[in-house]
């Protein structure tokens, strides 16, 4: 088994020959090490095998040095899971093109765990990072694993969500399992590997392409049950995810946004084709059949707290981010007032300033 | 034959005396100048022979020195041209030389004798009467601006021949100065009752007056931030006669004192393209003039775009901001300029504008963290006020004017708050909030037991540095004193927390 390992890891890393070919090579041969001692005639004289992928595997040979690879590998800290093993997640053996081998950082999701994907825009408004981190934070109460792409925008602020949330969070990379991209995501990079797992299907080292990422896509959809897609534009990564989804046969939610949010297009549209519709994280629950963790009544609890003048302010709060001068028009409220009371409502930890004077609902 | 005039020149804000001394003596003919000249006084022997020459005089084919003294300082401008044809004249023995007694002479003039006006006529004259002299004669258009000056009497001459009759024994009639109305432009009134809307940045903008504090406003393009900062001159409290005076000074020396024949009366509002030099920023040349920092003197200097400027520009206004005066030195001399201003500061968000907009602003986390660390840290330090404008929505637009709350309200308020910091740092040295050294804090910004609880709450949670930490405390102070109670109280502390500045999140 041990002795395996390095010549799937050579497999893994050559470049050039499909994912779809990889897999016929295995079931063909019966192993790695099988295709490693085949010589190239013998390559040839599989069906399917062209002379460039035979020249391609040669060559991968020579300038590849099978033990020291290996430690290297195992120096890195880095697992390697491929479809011939046990553990290798049943969920995207339905791929047609199914990666031969899957490196990740933590621990892989268990083969009945429930996930889901939260994935948008990674420029994204302030209401799509609430609506991120609230499903992340809620599914992770659930019991249910966050999946996302960890880019810049709703992905992180969804794993942040199920971190916060103390749950299970997964991150599919578009690039080596070892490059942390974006850069600034170092601290969640390393926290989702502690709550669950990074993964990628690329080998060490690999540099972040950006054909690499919309592939990764076909990666998040077939690992999640659900995918709600939070925000998006008219072109979006997110979409292609949601595509994949269709093809995967999996269960697509959109968060709708307003008319004229160039960032909720996408979402409208694809409510308009058929996906489902997040009315409320509640509404999601009930139609996923989670009702053990409902948010119940905190708000109205909240509210009751409150004096008077607090409530004022306090109500004037949706998911949309307001700025202080839009509560001051709201409420009337002299500005030195509003100023003290929004501080009053950001260190009982019920709002959050988002931006310079913006604040947001927690 | 010897004669002697008194003159003066500027340096720096002050002005001092200068001697001319003109010889005619038998030798040969040469006509020579000496006294540390600059090229402007060098060029004075042309102008003057060609300017006596035209009004009827002819040089005698001697020997002409002319000496300016003390010959240790420096001599520029254009203004000893008429003192050196009057002392020439003089030696001549056109004129009586006790016609030149107690007499301050300073003036250009034209190959054709005409007298052109000068700048810095205002320190000059005030100069003249700290020294006991009794008359001064200037340039005619310079009357206007000398006349501010009482107790000294002024001639205003238009030609030399004029000027020679009236030293001759003519009595000079007096003449009177060139007023020139304020334009409709200029005297336009700026009230903070024309902004509908922006209740907040109001606000922030009367804390920051109170005390002092320098002001920084964060908005998309259009939200009026440029509206509000020409606005708040209108609530600094009036200028006593002294700053008047002394701003007067400043614009005299760089020839832009408005002929409205008094002191400047309002206080300024500079704001720079943000293409300024340092020079233009801070003051230079060989023989500095006042930049726009001392322009701003007891004013606002407003820097729209603040990332735009550059950086190094940015910086000289570093130590001017803590000392509140420049000093600019040169091989002639350390030149001294005051510069007490309010900084006045706005920006946008991100290069577009727009966040944290997202439906409009498409700008990239990192650029937008480029975008707000394009400021100078140092410079940030020293703003204490921070406020988002946003942009204004339709009912604000169209409110009724008459709502809006007039300067002259504001002004009483800000002036009360004014009075009660100038109270309590009575003898300290201390003016305003703003300038509470660290190691004072606890006397003037002592809080009570829950405050205190509240305030490590605060620190905690928001992260907030020492300097941060002190900023909030004077701000609060500043709130206080504007609500008119000793004690500072957790209102006034949460309202300085909403003012602080950005989050250190967002400059790295």
């Amino acid at each position: 088994m041990k002795e395996n390992r390095k010549y799937r890891y050579w497999l893994c890393c050559i470049r050039g020959i499909g994912n779809k070919t990889k897999r016929m090579l295995v079931n063909y041969c019966g192993s790695a090490k099988e295709i490693y001692d085949l010589k190239r005639e013998q390559l040839l004289n599989i069906k399917g095998i062209k002379e460039k992928e035979a020249d391609l595997i040669i060559e991968g040979k020579c300038s590849w040095d099978l033990e020291k690879e290996a430690d290297h590998l195992s120096a890195l800290g880095i697992s390697m899971v491929t479809i011939e093993d046990e553990i290798f997640p049943s969920r995207l053996l339905e791929l047609p093109d199914c990666p031969y081998g899957l490196f990740y950082i933590g621990k892989l999701p268990e083969t009945e765990e429930r996930l889901a994907a939260v994935v948008g825009a990674r420029r994204c408004s302030s209401y799509g990072k609430n609506v991120a981190e609230q499903l992340g934070r809620r599914f992770a109460s659930a019991g249910i694993g966050v999946v996302s792409g960890m880019a810049a925008g709703i992905d992180s602020f969804g794993h942040w969500g199920a971190i916060h949330g103390n749950g299970k969070t997964y991150a599919i990379l578009g690039c080596g399992i070892d490059i942390c991209y974006p850069q600034g995501a170092k601290e969640l990079y390393h926290k989702i590997a502690e709550q669950g797992a990074v993964i990628s299907e690329y080998p060490p080292g690999r540099e972040p392409v950006a054909w690499q990422f919309p592939a990764r896509n076909r990666l998040i959809s077939a690992f999640c049950d659900i995918i709600i897609v939070v925000e998006a534009k008219k072109r979006s990564g997110s979409l292609i995810t949601a595509d994949f989804a269709l093809e995967q046969g999996k269960e697509i939610y959109a968060v709708p946004g307003r008319l004229d949010d160039a960032l909720s297009y996408g979402c409208n549209r694809l409510i308009a084709q058929g996906a489902g519709i997040v009315t409320s994280i509640d509404d999601l629950f009930l139609e996923l059949g989670i009702t053990d963790c409902l948010d119940g009544r905190q708000s109205e609890k909240r509210k009751n707290l409150l004096e008077k003048e607090e409530l004022l302010v306090y109500s004037c709060f949706d998911l949309h981010t307001k700025n202080i001068e839009e509560l001051v028009q709201m409420t009337d409220l002299p500005a030195a007032k509003v100023a003290d009371i929004l501080m009053r409502l950001c260190s009982a930890g019920w709002i959050e300033e988002s931006f310079k004077n913006y604040y947001s609902k927690k | 034959m010897y004669s002697i005039v008194t003159t003066a020149i500027v340096y720096g804000l002050e002005s001092r005396c200068i001697r001319v001394e003109a010889d005619v003596s038998n030798g040969l003919p040469v006509f020579e100048m000496v006294g540390f000249l600059s090229s402007e006084v060098k060029e004075a022997k042309e102008r003057v022979r060609t300017a006596l020459h035209n009004c009827g005089y002819t040089l005698p084919a001697k020997r002409i020195t002319i000496n300016l003294f003390p010959a240790n300082v420096k001599k520029s401008g254009t203004g000893f041209d008429l003192p050196i044809a009057v002392a020439i004249l003089a030696a001549l023995g056109e004129i009586e030389k006790n016609a030149l007694e107690e007499t301050l002479i300073a003036g250009e003039i034209s190959l054709s004798g005409q007298v052109q006006p000068v700048q810095g006529v205002l320190p000059i004259v005030a100069m003249a009467k700290e020294q006991g002299i009794k008359r001064c004669i200037l340039p005619y258009v310079n009357l206007t601006e000398a006349k501010l000056i009482d107790g000294v009497t002024i001639w205003g001459v238009k030609n030399l021949l004029e000027l020679t009759a009236y030293l001759k024994g003519k009595t000079y009639i007096e003449k009177e100065p060139i007023y020139i109305e304020e334009t409709e432009q200029n005297s336009k009134k700026e009230d903070f009752s024309d902004i509908n809307g922006q209740e907040t940045v109001k606000r922030a903008c009367e804390v920051a007056v109170a005390g002092r504090h320098n002001f920084l406003m964060i908005g998309p393009p259009g939200s009026g931030k440029t509206m509000i900062a020409q606005r708040i001159p209108g609530i600094l409290p009036p200028m006593t006669k002294e700053e008047q005076l002394e701003i007067s000074k400043i614009y005299s020396i760089c020839g832009m004192l408005p002929q409205t024949g008094t002191l400047l009366q309002k206080r300024p509002f500079r704001s720079p393209h943000h293409t300024i030099s340092i020079n233009g920023l801070a003051g230079g040349g060989m023989i500095p003039k006042p930049g726009e920092i001392s322009l701003a003197h007891k004013g606002v200097l407003f820097l729209d775009e603040l990332p735009e400027y550059k950086k190094s520009t940015l910086e000289v206004m570093r130590q001017p901001m803590e000392d509140r005066e420049i000093v600019l030195v040169r091989q002639a001399g350390a030149y001294r300029y005051p510069a007490d201003f309010m900084l006045v500061a706005a920006m946008n968000p991100c290069n577009c504008g727009y966040y944290p907009d997202r439906n409009k602003c498409n700008c990239r986390e990192a650029d937008i963290r480029r975008y707000l660390g394009r400021i100078s840290k140092p410079l940030l330090d020293r703003i204490d006020i921070c406020i988002e404008s946003p942009l204004i929505c339709y009912d604000d637009l169209t409110k009724r004017k008459e709502k809006n709350e007039p300067s002259a309200q504001i002004r009483e308020r800000v002036m009360a708050a004014v009075s009660r910091q100038q109270e309590r740092f009575r003898g300290t040295g201390i003016l305003y909030n703003s300038e509470i050294p660290s190691k004072d804090m606890e006397t003037y910004c002592h809080l009570g037991e829950k405050q205190k609880k509240y305030m490590k709450e605060m620190y905690q949670k928001l992260e907030l540095s020492v300097r941060g930490y002190y900023k909030i405390l004077k701000v609060a102070r500043t709130i206080a004193d504007l609500d008119g109670t000793e004690e500072i109280e957790i209102r006034h502390l949460n309202e300085a927390v909403c003012y602080r500045i950005l989050d250190k999140k967002y400059w790295e």
